[in-house]
């Protein structure tokens, strides 16, 4: 076999380096016309996009585009298909979510985006709650854990302002400081222990009874399990939310605590008291930043199938 | 074909060629870097842009010194996805007080520009101590050191005011109060008042939980506030951009 | 470029290629292969395989919209998409041997490039004539007789790569009812686009780019030179036989004279336009035609076949001794090609393996981390798991969701009253379940206790399982 003759009457470029020699073969004409092609696209594409840089802003180019807008766009579209669902979110019966597989999965998915923007900030984006914001993921409801319950407390809130008149200030923990001496509070606290199963001082709690009898029976109920659980006998849910004031006292048996279950924690909490506020969400109190029906109907859907929802 | 026949003084001088790259690496430069410094659009204030505090700056050393921006960008692209993953996407005002900026390149880990808020500060505290126990998928190692190094806060005047000198609006006032801004952050029972006049939406708490002041407190207090200044819900686009 | 030449000229425009036909056996072998691989790619959407009701009912499909690949009695989903990756492994270690071994055989035989341009080199002499009548028709003036020639040929074309890009189109959805869709204009946009770009392709690729392709766009030819060795079996020339070449004298052999006539059989017939005794050169796809050329001539004046010829570089030597080449096995087993053998056949064994082990049920699991326990009044210790079930059977089928036996904890499944979950067929189901740990129990003060999930098929006996740890409140 012979070598290949490539001699066949190519200049060179007159460059040589250690002997190699450097061809000056004409490109190939489809190339060549590649190459004006992408000159021409150039061109084209700093008429037609953002590009020269003038003295205060740029030229806007012929297509006017702009990255914001074209999210804006994207986000619209997504709304405007979502439109249908929506609307019929709006005025769903809440009951009848879960059954109806579509509306479901619409609504938890679109009331875990509500979630995450309005309300993670306090229960956390896993509803797990912090000290003082309660936990959404259990069984403990101070306000219900219905559908419809929890509807009503994300639209009136807890203990705030706008809502005064539904819920105003009820289920308050008053400081008894002034009313209670310290062994009298040091006693309850050792009887609240008792009867939450923690570690006790037996003679405290013996006197602690009384205390408690005297001071708290009249919201965490005689046997302190707190006014939701003795109120529950109202079947009809709309009965529930309208003793709204009668709620929020907390069960003192069980094993789940708002503001701690310690000592330290409920002598703090029955020296100052207790009252932390939720925003009433819906637009009729917050106006343009509070969140539609159809957002609140979501949310509470959201909730309600977390895990906790009764 | 004259001057085009010229090149080989450039590829056998490496002087000349060196020169001659450069220039046109400074043509390149001027045409597309210069511009962003002056124009209207690329340089627009939003409300809501306040100089780091001065435990937020420390955090902030710190979050530097670990190479976060390594594996965590900060900065969330103008698309659907990123918007509804990471929140509103990034405007070049929210790194206007960054030196160096902390953008990124690469998502080993998620996007960190609006990770204020999002979690507790307890939350940050588990996960920068064992990022396992609560994401157990997660590749982070562990930061669990922060917690036993207590942070001085002798330097950070120094800090702050080398960050003044490289443009960022820090007044008489805040490098006054420094030290006192420094520790009263991590202090829920101090007077914070001033820190928040200074530095409105600063978030004060014990971080980490302990007594001492730690590297693990200004961290978490960096974290927390990144994403948060700006208030979109007041916030207006600016089509043109 | 000669001096005469203007030397501020850009591009060379391409030499046109008239290859002639040929006969012989390498010939025959390449139209058998075009028979089969064309074969294949035009008939195999229409192999119909029956799955059941739910399940489309064609032998090969890309199912894209419900992300599912289906190929006989094998369905892959997205998460097994590790088969087509070890098949594409498979496939350039299959190159690499082959490569190695026999040069350039992929480009000359099997490469879709090469089998339709010889299809479209085949229309073109059956519709132009052979060799010299399609060059005297490039040269002539357009007259009717040209244009008639000509727009025959390009319609014959244009149906070719009508049906190649049809073709590819059927491989994406039912064939029988896209044809029908296709015909009455009621298909979706995106395949007629895929036609008709597919159809434009074939038609510049095979018909007008050719060679070209293999020359300036595949960057194959550029990686030969690094694949191959002085074993590798190629295409060659027999020089020290063949030169001095010159035109056959009458008087009798007096040893001067090479076995080459200079004929150029070996250079009219070749597709590439190249002249394959200049030797080794980077056009040359090695599709062995200049080799039945040759042969042929080299029968009809009374001399051995064999110069132009595979062989391998290492012959020359021998040869040019007088020896014998050493066989082709000889050149054919050596380290390189054994390691690449036994590389491809591990990947092979492992996908099969893999393919067999793989079950028609199973599951995921992902706990859900934020937070990672939740506590009940009673101080019952809950965790939550998200948990995928993939239905792989051509019907629903009801799971039946349990813990391994001494786990020791409650299951409940968000929506349902009970631990049965009905899959749809050939879907994954996303549910949420919640495993209770009772207060006093040793998992709900542990930080990690391992258990396993078990999804079974309660139609049959399937079943699969997925590990995962029960987080416990530690203080």
């Amino acid at each position: 076999m012979s070598t290949r003759n490539d001699k066949q009457d190519v200049e060179t470029t007159g460059h040589s380096w250690d002997g190699i020699e450097e061809f000056n073969n004409p490109l190939p004409r489809w190339w060549v016309w590649i190459f004006y092609a992408t000159i021409v696209w150039g061109i084209w594409y700093t008429i037609a996009y953002p590009a020269w840089p003038g003295l205060k802003e740029a030229t806007a180019g012929y297509l006017g585009f702009s990255t914001r807008e074209r999210v804006a766009n994207e986000i619209a579209t997504v709304d405007a298909a979502n439109a249908e669902m929506v609307a019929a979110l709006e005025s769903v019966d809440l009951t009848t979510i879960a059954d109806n597989a579509d509306m479901n999965s619409f609504a938890t998915k679109m009331g875990a985006a509500v979630f995450k923007s309005n309300c993670s900030q306090c229960h956390g984006s896993g509803a797990a709650g912090a000290v003082g914001y309660p936990n959404l993921l259990d069984d403990d409801w101070l306000w219900g854990g219905r559908i419809e319950e929890i509807a009503f407390t994300v639209t009136h809130g807890i203990r705030n302002e706008q809502s005064m008149s539904t819920r105003g200030y009820g289920g308050v923990m008053p400081a008894f400081a002034d009313s209670l001496s310290h062994e009298d509070i040091d006693s309850v606290v050792n009887y609240v222990l008792q009867i939450s199963g923690q570690e006790a001082d037996a003679a405290l709690a013996t006197a602690g009874e009384t205390v408690f009898l005297d001071n708290c029976v009249a919201c965490h109920g005689e046997d302190a399990k707190g006014s939701l659980a003795t109120t529950r006998s109202f079947e009809d849910p709309a009965d529930l939310i309208a003793d709204g004031e009668m709620l929020g006292a907390p069960n003192l048996t069980d094993a789940i605590w708002l503001y701690g279950g310690s000592a330290d924690a409920l002598t703090a909490t029955i020296t100052n008291g207790r009252g932390n506020v939720m925003p009433a969400w819906s637009e009729e109190f917050r106006g343009t930043s509070g969140l539609t029906q159809a957002e609140i109907n979501a949310v509470a859907a959201y909730v309600h199938q977390l895990g906790g929802g009764q | 074909m004259g001057i085009l026949d010229k090149h080989k003084v450039l590829e056998k001088n490496a002087t000349l060629l060196l020169i001659g790259s450069l220039a046109v690496v400074t043509v390149g430069g001027i045409v597309e870097i210069a511009p962003l410094f002056y124009l209207e659009n690329t340089i627009e204030d939003v409300e809501g842009m306040r100089p780091y505090s001065p435990l937020e700056l420390a955090g902030r050393e710190i979050y530097i010194r670990e190479g976060c921006y390594v594996c965590h960008s900060q900065m969330i692209r103008p698309m659907r996805d990123e918007y509804e993953r990471y929140g509103h996407y990034s405007l070049a005002a929210e790194s206007q007080y960054d030196h160096p900026f902390q953008w990124g390149s690469k998502r080993t880990g998620p996007d960190l520009a609006r990770v204020g808020g999002r979690y507790s500060n307890e939350w940050h505290v588990d996960h920068l101590v064992n990022p396992q126990s609560v994401v157990p998928e997660s590749v982070m190692p562990k930061y669990s050191f922060l917690m036993n190094r207590p942070l001085e806060s002798t330097y950070i005047g120094d800090l702050m005011s080398t960050h003044a000198l490289v443009g960022v609006p820090y007044t008489e006032e805040m490098l006054e109060s420094a030290q006192a801004d420094f520790a009263v952050q991590v202090n829920p029972d101090g007077d914070w008042d001033g820190l928040l006049e200074r530095y409105p939406n600063a978030v004060v708490a014990n971080f980490d939980g302990q007594p001492e002041l730690t590297e693990m407190d200004a961290l978490i207090a960096y974290l927390q506030m990144l994403g948060t200044l700006v208030d979109f819900s007041t916030f207006t686009p600016d089509e043109s951009r | 470029m000669s001096t005469q030449q203007k030397p501020d000229q850009l591009y060379a425009s391409r030499e046109p290629v008239f290859p002639r036909r040929v006969k012989g056996k390498f010939r025959n072998l390449k139209w058998v292969i075009m028979i089969v691989t064309l074969g294949i790619y035009y008939l195999a959407p229409w192999i119909r395989w029956d799955r059941g009701p739910e399940l489309p009912g064609q032998a090969i499909l890309v199912d894209l919209a419900n992300r599912r690949f289906f190929f006989f009695w094998i369905e892959i989903w997205p998460h097994e998409f590790y088969f087509i990756a070890g098949l594409l492994i498979m496939a350039g270690l299959g190159l690499f041997l082959f490569t190695s071994a026999m040069g350039r055989v992929w480009c000359g035989y099997t490469c879709p490039q090469t089998v339709w341009t010889d299809l479209f080199i085949l229309v073109e002499r059956w519709i132009e004539g052979d060799r010299n009548a399609r060059v005297r028709l490039w040269n002539a003036k357009w007259d009717l007789r040209k244009l008639r020639l000509r727009l025959t040929k390009w319609a014959a074309w244009a149906l070719i790569g009508l049906a190649t890009g049809g073709a590819w189109v059927f491989y994406f959805t039912d064939a029988p009812t896209l044809l029908v869709n296709l015909v009455h204009g009621t298909a979706h946009p995106i395949a007629y686009t895929t036609v008709f770009v597919l159809t434009a392709t074939t038609f510049f690729f095979g018909g007008i780019a050719r060679e070209q392709v293999c020359i300036y766009a595949c960057p194959w030819p550029r990686i030969q030179a690094a694949m191959m060795d002085e074993d590798t079996i190629t295409i060659g020339y027999r020089s020290w036989r063949g030169e001095p070449r010159g035109k056959m004298k009458k008087q009798a052999d007096d040893g001067v004279q090479g076995d080459c006539i200079d004929c150029m059989a070996c250079v009219n017939v070749c597709p590439m336009g190249i002249d394959i005794r200049n030797g080794q050169q980077m056009e040359c796809i090695t599709c062995g035609l200049c080799i039945d050329a040759c042969d042929d001539v080299m029968a009809k004046i009374g001399k051995p076949r064999g110069l132009i010829d595979y062989l391998a570089l290492k012959d020359e030597a021998l040869e040019r001794e007088g020896k014998p080449p050493a066989s082709v096995i000889k050149h054919i087993l050596r380290p390189r090609t054994i390691l690449y053998t036994a590389l491809w056949t591990l990947v092979g064994m492992g996908l099969v393996f893999a393919l067999f082990i793989r079950p028609d049920i199973d599951i995921g699991v992902t706990p859900v981390r934020n937070p990672t326990f939740v506590v009940k009044s009673d101080g019952t210790i809950r965790n939550v798991y998200d948990i995928r079930l993939r239905n792989k059977h051509g019907e629903a089928r009801p799971f039946g969701l349990a813990l391994n036996q001494d786990a020791g904890f409650a299951l409940d499944v968000e929506g349902t009253d009970g631990t049965v979950v009905m899959v749809p067929a050939d879907e994954m189901a996303i549910i949420r379940v919640y495993v209770d740990a009772a207060p006093d129990s040793e998992a709900a003060h542990e930080e990690r206790t391992e258990f396993t999930f078990w999804v079974t098929d309660l139609t049959g006996t399937e079943r699969a399982f997925a590990e995962t740890i029960f987080n416990g409140r530690t203080n």
